[in-house]
């Protein structure tokens, strides 16, 4: 029973997953990722939707020391309370920092890590071959 | 009596031709790998075709060229002169001895609860060239989490896969193996195993992170760039010099504990040490070194 229920878990799973994969693809990041056009709350919905699929991957975007997930978090807290800076609070080597961001240019910077790794993924799928020495990387 | 022995000998060549065959892509992998570093350090007068970012000057004296696969053991130092005369000033009084013996003394006098000890789950230390290894039932097992699953069955709490104790004891055994003369010698006797293998071979080479590096971007093409003042190690000859003492770290640390750092400077949420995604990707590494001497612990920068 409890490998049936992390059987359908996992199919699940793949499935959310491999929707998100296919609906990413036909994404223009600098479309629906540019602040300046959409507004910052739109951006954040956009990197709310795509980066659970990112983690759930293991492709998920850090940077600085910051997850995407950190980044996200802390947009929401800011957006909500519309603060022109954004501080982040996350974990490096077990200690607790701090480091403000300004908002609009985080919320880009969230929304286009969310979506660009997935996208990776698709491309990778094609391109991964070319690399190999042997298959598709000649020498 | 005749014909049961015939029979039981073309079923035991068939079962060897099988086994054979599942580590036929790894193989042809292999060989192309070490076809490609050989060539690309063969000499000079190619240097440009590989290297085009690279300045004459630098090329003419700081590589050294005409390598042999075995000399990939050393990573970087295998070409980078500089660095060479520099790691070998560092090895006359290696930084990793004492924790060769106080990993020594972990496996031989570390007592668990239920009166077993490590001896029970490896016999023999001279076992680092034989990680990691496809178990089935598990997936491939590290060295590392190997010593974890000796551990967890018997009662133990499981240690912390990238330092302290872990990389202790994989420091006495890689020292005892490059003692006993012992290569890398990585197996694929199943079609599992060589599902893992290729699932780790395709993570080495897709591009990640918000940098969009593959492993490979860095280690295969790469490898002989410089980033900044450092030389980039090849993937050939990578995992047989497990663990290193990191002058960065300044102290001792597993491959996971690399991996882990490879990972986050490709700019992503590194992998968890010990899970499906590193294990694999060591398996596939591990792989591309068969044959080579184990070479470990050992000095990076």
């Amino acid at each position: 029973m409890k490998k049936l229920i992390i059987t359908a878990t996992a199919l699940s799973f793949a499935f959310v997953s491999a929707n998100a994969l296919q609906e990413v693809a036909k994404i223009d990041v600098k479309d629906v990722c540019k602040v300046e056009k959409v507004g910052a709350p739109k951006a954040l919905e956009v990197a709310k939707k795509y980066n659970p699929e990112a983690i759930k991957l293991g492709v998920e975007f850090k940077r600085l020391g910051i997850k995407n997930r950190e980044y996200i978090k802390a947009l929401e807290e800011a957006i909500k309370a519309k603060k022109k800076e954004t501080v982040v609070k996350y974990k490096s080597k077990g200690k607790e920092k701090t480091k403000k961001f300004d908002t609009n240019f985080l919320a880009e910077r969230a929304c286009k890590f969310a979506v660009r790794a997935l996208q990776q993924v698709n491309e990778a799928e094609k391109t991964w071959r070319l690399a190999v020495p042997g298959d598709g990387f000649k020498y | 009596m005749k014909k049961k022995i015939i029979a039981s000998m073309i079923i035991g060549s068939f079962a060897l031709l099988s086994a054979g065959s599942f580590n036929a892509e790894a193989e042809k992998d292999r060989k192309a790998l070490t076809e490609y570093f050989v060539k690309k350090f063969a000499d000079r007068k190619n240097a440009s075709q590989y290297f085009p970012y690279t300045p004459k000057e630098e090329l003419d004296k700081n590589f050294k060229w005409g390598l042999k696969p075995e000399e990939f053991r050393l990573g970087s130092y295998a070409f980078n002169k500089g660095g060479r005369a520099q790691y070998e000033e560092i090895i006359e009084m290696p930084p990793y001895e004492d924790a060769i013996d106080e990993g020594k003394e972990l496996y031989e006098k570390t007592k668990f609860k239920n009166g077993k000890s490590f001896k029970d789950c490896f016999p023999k230390p001279e076992i680092a060239g034989d990680y990691p290894k496809y178990v089935k039932g598990k997936g491939v097992e590290t060295l590392t989490t190997a010593i974890n699953s000796c551990l967890k069955e018997n009662g133990e709490k499981p240690w912390k896969m990238t330092k302290g104790k872990m990389a202790k004891l994989e420091a006495y055994f890689a020292a005892a193996s490059r003692e006993a003369g012992k290569k890398v010698n990585i197996v694929i006797d199943s079609k599992e195993a060589a599902d893992a293998y290729a699932r780790g071979k395709k993570e080495y080479y897709s591009q990640r992170g918000y940098l969009k590096l593959s492993c490979a971007s860095c280690h295969v093409q790469g490898a002989g760039q410089r980033v900044r003042n450092e030389y980039m190690s090849p993937l050939l000859g990578q995992t047989t010099h497990f663990p290193v003492y990191r002058l960065k770290w300044e102290g001792l640390g597993t491959l996971e504990r690399r991996l882990k750092g490879c990972n986050k400077d490709q700019g992503e949420n590194p992998h968890k040490p010990g899970s499906k995604w590193m294990n694999e990707l060591a398996y596939f590494m591990a792989y591309m070194s068969n044959g080579l001497p184990v070479d470990g612990p050992d000095v990076r920068k």
